[in-house]
């Protein structure tokens, strides 16, 4: 409505403007239009308005800036054209949105917060794309093509002894034999510094790459986040409306499918008696010892399931290891799959087993589902550090298994000195561990060939093979990697399989076998699955967790991932669709919530942390893997830049890693670190006084109001008490005038209504029949609403108005005022802010209710139109202030009959009343009545014209009242010279504070006790006219019909010739 | 030729700003043969609340009464209502379009402001007409205008309804207005 207003305002403004010549004045209105131009789509108007302006705005704004330069409109051609493309650009990108369509089917099925996930999926997927294409483009690709082809170098080779074995199904699947020695791990990638004839340096690329992995996904979330926490302002503040929310933002828009209407209606009505429950509740505070143990009870059995899943991962772990060494021969089951089954197991069945324990503690769902997503989360957490742990750990038993083993096969060569050539070289060979296969062959060789070989010695053969293969594999970064990848491919068939099982058998199940069943399957135990937002997000959580932590040790782990997500996606919403309901409770995250990024975010950075760890820490493998030989991995910077890059370089760069560099460099980090949260403490501090002060401003406003209103309603009793109780002096005691105090009030009351109804029953002058108390309601509303636009506007001038203390008509007049914002279809511009005034005492006669519109117009329009209208117009307003331009609506009457203007309270009541009574019939319906108060000459002669012989007859009166100058102010227009302003303070009550500076109504009236004679005047005359209007018009309007009849006989014969005049003008 | 004449002119169209083509389609499938022929149409309700976007919304009749420009009040739709209302809720509408027709929608007796009458239609449309899902008067009371209530916490000033400004600074806040 507001809007509206502005638009309304905006459309008088382009008017106005329309005349200027100054280039300055074009220039800014023409960045004024473009404004309009740019904001259009963002105000709530009806489509035809927002066209309307638009038209307009365009108009004009091509019209100036055709006139300012004439490149210019060809730039604005361009302009539209590029946007016309970006536009068109813009829809076929969103064609290739993955998923859009599939999404918004289920956004429409389920809601936003089904949806959340998928659209959080998809932008993991959108992550791991790119993830792909990093290590794909910079280390996949250049090894595939440039490096040592497979079966080159050791560490390229398929070992003989597994060569037998290296296509069989299981060793594939446990990822050894071809794939133990491919792209996809750590192990593959050659030593060579430069590779290919451009010189590719993949050792430093893997390095640099593995950490822009981490890097890139660090940066992608922050920005994430921090674009989220900018669009919401929920974070912003600590406001808590818990019961709006639930009544207002319940229902889910985007919700089209009637079984989920359905049982969303049933959840928000369980939402909203919980929340009426608890609050009673809350009052109650009760705290039952029962709920406290069993709550205790619950925490612990969730920390021994915590304490238990680690135990068993860190077990499972162990014996594997432990097994592999002890038996040769192993299992499919024992071999691999041990590790990464019982993690996933112990991921898919944990998060239900908390949910039970949850059930122990009675907390409410919400609570619940945040404890159990705690939980959940640690448990992940507590699942793949025990499996990193683990493994790490037996990275380090291997290394010292390595170191064994040299010194055993040292003392066992040397144990058998018959063969000494033998032992000798084996002993030297077994110094020189970098070369274990030719002495074992040899080995084998010497052995064969002396054909000496004893029991003994076939057994130290045995174990030098078996060592020595083991010390080939120890290559730990790829056993690390394959874990990983085991385990995200392990975790893949999990969640098929729950997925399947789970969901889609437990729908088929409850769907046909609930008729031939003893209970009913869909809504008591079975059920059909549940679609656990939260749950599901984490688990993505959790497996991106893992691509993280492999990524280093397996390069094609992203791309498994982009592959798994996919799947995943097809799957999940196939399943969603079919045989899945809401969850029960509800939780609504929507598109601007930072959770599941700050969970993500946190996953990211302790998944983060053993890479790191292994990095740093552990020796990288000797045979194989792009860093063999160095001592550390990252030591291939310092490298690089040693050999690679001039002296210089590398002598800043010492300096710059020394610590007198690096030292205050930290330091001035937390310096800034500080500094700027200093600044965001201030910044905060400062909201918060903004917000107190805004608060205070608005409870100033409210006590004003209130006061107001109070005034109001004690000088509305007095009114009536005094219509009552006093008989007006001069009106001759005739008895109908006091008949009507309470018909009074009621007008008044309607009338005000009307105005505040008129936008929406356009035309129709509704709601006469209203209790006044209902009325008085309206009114209290309305004000308010005009006073905190008011304060929003800080219009200054308007401000100073209603400062003004009112004491002095608290005594003698009521006022009412209200303004509303108006919706009009008309292309007459509204006026929000209306005020009646009413005389009490000894002028209430003479002033009827009215609320009064004053237009202000373009000078041109009204000047034209004042012409046809003249004739309407009471004279005495000719005499009006200079430079003022007004148009009165009085809202009290037809909408669209003219409003005679009513620059001077006592007069316009008159005017006005005289005119509501011929709403329609005029022939210029809605051509308001033009007022010209002001100097201008042509305006007054015309008006002289039209009526000379009314003017003569109100000329003194408007002399007698401009004495005591009770004018209406109109503060907040923009056209009227502040001096003019000041002078009707005093005695103004202005009640026009449009926030748009909109041609705001402001009519204050005001009489002071020595005008009241004349106005008695002026209101006899009213009557006579009314009399005459009456007889034609009572059927149309019958509220006005009531009063004038009253009024009509109280003053019947008092001034003939007045009415006559009147009638004329009516004429 | 009834279809030629329901045609909005090409310049037209393409003045609304948006990409039209599709709402335009879809709004002449609403139409019926009769009324095509009409130049300035309007759908009538009923067929509007037979959109699947709207079929399960318990808000579906007051949405179209408000976006209707109808003088008749009968929720009927123009062509431009129609993009009104589809503009209003897309993904691109701002905070404060939303949270004016959301008002509007709310505003069930088209005063301006949400009173308790209002708030209690409000309820009852979430929770539909069925005895065993509609509120009781006690919780209702409860609901709206106790201690602590809708009430309680979005009416700022206190005069016992919600006004626009009121509901704007309420629904702001919200984490979940997202529609």
């Amino acid at each position: 409505q507001v809007l509206k207003e502005r638009k309304l305002y905006d459309e008088d403004k382009d008017d106005e403007r329309l005349d200027s010549n100054d280039p300055e004045e074009m220039f800014q209105n023409i960045q004024y239009q473009k404004e309009i131009i740019a904001n259009i789509r963002t105000r709530p108007w009806p489509m035809r308005r927002k066209l309307k302006v638009l038209k307009q705005a365009r108009e004009i704004v091509l019209k100036y800036e055709g006139r300012l330069t004439r490149t210019r409109g060809y730039q604005a051609a361009g302009a539209d054209l590029l946007k016309k493309l970006s536009r068109l650009l813009y829809n076929i990108v969103v064609l290739f949105i993955p998923w859009e369509m599939r999404i918004k089917k289920i956004e429409s099925h389920f809601g936003s917060g089904v949806a959340s996930y998928f659209i959080f999926l998809r932008w993991l997927f959108g992550i791991n794309i790119v993830l792909t294409i990093m290590t794909g483009a910079f280390i996949v690709l250049p090894e595939l093509l440039a490096g040592a082809p497979f079966g080159t170098t050791r560490s390229k080779t398929i070992p003989k002894e597994h060569l037998a074995s290296a296509q069989d199904l299981d060793t594939i699947w446990s990822l050894g034999g071809y794939l133990q020695y491919s792209v996809l791990f750590y192990g593959y990638y050659g030593r060579v510094r430069k590779i290919g004839s451009a010189g590719y340096r993949l050792p430093l690329a893997y390095f640099l790459v593995g950490m822009a992995v981490f890097a890139y996904s660090f940066i992608i979330l922050l920005r994430k986040m921090a674009k989220n926490s900018r669009l919401s302002l929920a974070s912003a503040s600590d406001e808590n409306f818990t019961f709006c929310w639930r009544v207002f933002c319940a229902w889910d828009y985007l919700i089209g499918n009637p079984e989920a209407a359905e049982s969303k209606g049933a959840a928000i009505v369980n939402n909203i008696r919980e929340a009426i429950v608890e609050e009673q509740e809350k009052k109650k505070d009760t705290s039952l010892a029962v709920l406290i143990s069993l709550r205790i009870l619950a925490n612990i059995l969730v920390l021994l399931s915590l304490a238990g899943s680690i135990y068993i991962i860190y077990f499972v772990v162990d014996r594997s290891q432990k097994l592999e060494q002890e038996k040769p021969e192993l299992t499919l089951w024992e071999k691999n799959e041990v590790v990464s089954v019982v993690v996933s197991l112990i991921t898919m069945i944990a998060p239900s087993a908390f949910e039970l324990v949850a059930q122990l503690e009675m907390y409410h769902p919400r609570t619940s589902l945040r404890f159990q997503l705690g939980r959940v989360l640690v448990l992940y957490l507590g699942n793949l550090y025990s499996l990193i742990i683990a493994l790490l750990d037996k990275v380090n038993s291997m290394s010292s298994a390595v170191r064994n083993w040299s010194d055993s096969s040292f003392l066992a060569t040397i144990s058998q000195p018959e063969e000494e050539s033998l032992s000798t070289l084996v002993s030297d060979v077994s110094e020189h561990r970098n070369s274990t296969i030719a002495t074992i062959a040899m080995v084998l060789d010497v052995s064969n060939s002396t054909k000496s070989s004893t029991v003994t010695i076939s057994n130290q053969t045995a174990l030098f093979e078996k060592n020595t293969r083991s010390q080939q594999d120890q290559c730990w970064e790829t056993y690390v990697g394959q874990e990983m990848l085991k385990l995200s491919i392990i975790d893949m068939i999990f969640t098929v399989a729950s997925i399947l099982l789970i969901d889609f058998i437990r729908g088929l199940v409850v769907r046909y076998l609930s008729d031939c069943c003893c209970w009913d399957l869909e809504s008591k135990f079975p059920e059909y699955g549940e679609f656990k937002i939260a749950e599901n997000v984490l688990h993505l959580i959790y497996n991106q967790g893992m691509i993280w932590m492999g990524a280093f040790f397996s390069p094609c782990l992203p791309a498994f991932n982009v592959l798994k997500l996919i799947g995943l996606m097809y799957l999940r919403s196939w399943a969603v669709l079919t045989c899945n309901v809401p969850h029960q409770q509800v939780f609504r995250a929507s598109r601007s919530n930072n959770f599941y990024l700050a969970m993500l975010l946190f996953m990211l950075f302790l998944c983060m942390l053993p890479t790191i760890f292994a990095i740093v820490r552990y020796r990288p493998s000797q045979h194989c893997g792009p860093f063999s030989g160095q001592e550390k991995i990252y030591d291939i910077i310092s490298e690089t830049i040693t050999s690679d890059f001039p002296l210089w370089f590398s002598k800043v760069m010492s300096y710059v890693t020394s610590p007198v560099v690096v030292l205050p460099a930290l330091l001035l980090l937390f310096m800034l670190i500080y500094y700027l949260q200093a600044i965001a403490r201030s910044l905060k501090f400062t909201n918060n006084q903004l917000r107190m002060q805004l608060q205070t401003e608005r409870t100033e406003d409210k006590k004003k109001v209130f006061q107001m209103a109070s005034d109001q309603q004690e000088s509305d009793i007095t009114s009536h008490e005094s219509s009552i109780h006093t008989p007006s002096p001069r009106r001759n005691g005739s008895v109908t005038n006091f008949q009507s105090p309470v018909h009074r009030g009621n007008s008044i009351r309607t009338i005000t209504q009307s105005a505040s109804r008129a936008d929406l029953n356009r035309g129709s002058v509704a709601g006469s029949s209203r209790s006044p108390t209902v009325s008085i309601l309206h009114k209290h509303r309305l004000q308010h609403i005009s006073n905190r636009f008011y304060v929003e506007s800080m219009s200054t001038d308007s401000e100073s108005m209603l400062h003004q203390p009112s004491s002095k008509w608290e005594l003698t007049f009521k006022f009412y005022i209200h303004s509303d914002p108006l919706y009009r279809k008309t292309i007459r511009p509204m006026h929000a802010a209306e005020a009646a005034g009413i005389i009490t005492a000894q002028s209430y006669m003479g002033r009827r209710a009215h609320a009064t519109r004053y237009v202000i117009l373009n000078e041109h329009d009204a000047r034209k139109k004042l012409l046809r209208s003249a004739t309407r117009i009471p004279r005495h307003y000719c005499v009006e202030e200079p430079g003022e331009i007004l148009e009165l609506y009085p809202r009290n009457i037809k909408r669209y009959a003219p409003r005679t203007p009513h620059p001077h309270r006592a007069h316009p009541s008159q005017g006005s009343f005289g005119q509501a009574h011929r709403p329609r019939s005029l022939s210029d319906l809605h051509q308001p009545a033009r007022f010209y108060i002001g100097e201008r000459v042509e305006s007054q002669l015309s008006m002289a014209k039209d009526a000379p012989s009314a003017r003569g007859r109100y000329e003194m009166d408007w002399e007698d009242l401009e004495a005591h100058s009770q004018t209406n102010a109109r503060g907040a227009e923009p056209l009227l010279s502040p001096a003019r302003t000041r002078n009707m303070e005093p005695q103004v009550k202005p009640k026009t504070r449009r926030k748009q500076l909109e041609p705001s109504l402001t009519e204050s009236d005001s009489a002071s006790l020595a005008s009241s004679s004349d106005q008695q005047n002026s209101s006899t005359d009213q009557y006579i006219q009314v009399i005459h209007n009456k007889e034609r018009y009572l059927k149309s309007d019958t509220r006005q019909g009531k009063l004038t009849k009253k009024k009509s006989k109280a003053s019947f014969d008092l001034n003939v010739s007045g009415s006559n005049d009147l009638v004329c003008s009516n004429v | 030729m009834g279809t030629t004449a329901s045609q909005l002119g090409k310049d037209l169209l393409s003045e609304y700003q948006v990409r039209t083509s599709n709402a335009h389609k879809r709004f002449t499938e609403l139409l019926s043969k009769e009324d095509k022929a009409l130049p300035n149409p309007r759908i009538p309700m009923q067929s509007i609340l037979t959109l699947p976007e709207l079929k399960s919304n318990p808000f579906r009749k007051r949405i179209c009464h408000v976006f209707s420009t109808s003088d008749m009040k009968d929720g009927s739709l123009t062509f431009e209502d129609f993009l009104d209302l589809l503009s209003a809720f897309s993904d691109s509408a701002t905070l404060e379009i939303k949270s004016h027709y959301a008002f509007r929608i709310f505003d069930f007796d088209d005063d301006g402001t949400l009173d308790v009458g209002d708030l209690e239609k409000l309820v009852n449309c979430l929770t539909g007409e069925t005895d065993d899902t509609r509120l009781t008067p006690d919780e209702m009371r409860q609901l709206i205008n106790n201690v602590s209530s809708i009430l309680e916490e979005s009416d700022i000033d206190k005069d016992g309804t919600v006004n626009l400004s009121e509901f704007q600074h309420v629904i702001s806040r919200s984490p979940d207005f997202v529609r």
